[in-house]
């Protein structure tokens, strides 16, 4: 397929979707990229997770992680980020069920919170709309990820220490949780993890990030329980 | 860290990530997740999150510890993020609050 053929199949609709969705990764691409410069993994490695991981939440725990915890403490955090993802692919899956197999096995891919949040409301669209707009919204955070991040490379570590930048993903991570959560099970779950992870911050290789994640799931999980008991 | 333990790393997590991803739609297209294991899965991101977060802002090393300008930062973050629900405007806040706590103090 030439150039000119590619951009015609381009869905202006999803660029413009895209857009709002993407100017707050910017800043975070940013924190991302001097966590890369500063973090204890070759730089040029830690930039690759942009491509290989591709998922801002993971990617810095990784990044910010590494070196302070044992390689298998850091691959756990990494993961059990990313567990919600399987919610997606679940959540996914009937429309996806009408797509071409190498659409099956290259879509997941993709298949990050913004690109999860905005296909999600096109899934009533025809199997090959519904392609053509999940492409272009995946392309678009996959290009403009990768150089975000590269910029936060460049410029991060020109920026004076008295910026205290080395701060920003633990403000970045504190917004994403209050943003993500609005029911009462969520919040109970975001609250139960930070006390017990607050707890045990003083646990080796940060096993209080698990112990907490663990006890957080399962408050949540019951306070769903009790909810649905309620209705 | 090595570069060897680094490229473990980078290469497992992704990995691992697109299985994830790819797991109900390719393998179990035709089957629906059990209610239990979905309420669970509803609470995974909020807690991990929620566990990294406090982990990241007290530090692992040497117990817990957290500055009262880091403490201030984090609070009004916390009230932007609620309030906006725009991660932009909470970073401004967070970080502009520390910025002038340390300042001050």
């Amino acid at each position: 397929m030439s150039a000119g053929a590619l951009i015609e199949r381009i869905d202006r609709g999803a660029v413009a979707d895209s857009i709002p969705l993407f100017l707050p990764a910017i800043p975070f691409g940013f924190v991302l990229g001097l966590a890369a410069t500063e973090g204890e993994m070759p730089a040029l490695i830690g930039w690759s997770t942009s491509m290989f991981i591709f998922g801002g939440a993971a990617q810095l725990a990784v990044l910010t992680l590494a070196g302070t915890a044992s390689v298998w403490a850091v691959v756990v955090a990494g993961l059990v980020i990313n567990t919600r993802h399987v919610m997606y692919s679940a959540a996914m899956a009937p429309t996806f069920q009408h797509q071409p197999r190498w659409m099956r096995w290259i879509g997941p891919y993709f298949l990050i919170d913004q690109v999860f949040a905005l296909s999600l409301l096109r899934s009533d669209r025809s199997p090959a709309e519904f392609r053509r707009y999940y492409l272009t919204v995946g392309l678009f955070f996959f290009v403009n990820w990768q150089w975000a991040t590269a910029l936060g490379m460049v410029v991060g570590p020109i920026v004076p220490e008295s910026w205290q930048l080395g701060f920003a993903p633990a403000v970045l991570f504190f917004g994403l949780v209050l943003i993500g959560v609005n029911q009462v099970p969520q919040a109970v779950a975001a609250s139960v993890g930070g006390a017990v992870s607050l707890a045990s911050a003083g646990l080796q290789d940060r096993l209080g990030i698990l112990v907490g994640a663990i006890a957080g799931v399962i408050a949540g999980t019951v306070a769903e329980l009790r909810t649905d008991g309620a209705e | 860290m090595s570069a060897w333990s680094a490229v473990v790393i980078v290469a497992i997590v992704g990995v691992m990530t697109y299985s994830m991803r790819a797991v109900v739609i390719v393998a179990m297209a035709n089957r629906a997740i059990p209610p239990a294991v979905e309420r669970a899965l509803r609470s995974v991101g909020p807690a991990v999150l929620a566990a990294l977060a406090v982990s990241l802002a007290v530090g692992g090393e040497g117990g817990p510890n957290l500055e009262i300008a880091e403490a201030a930062g984090l609070a009004v973050a916390s009230l932007a993020a609620w309030r906006t629900r725009n991660l932009i405007i909470t970073l401004l806040a967070g970080m502009t609050t520390l910025w002038l706590m340390t300042w001050l103090f």
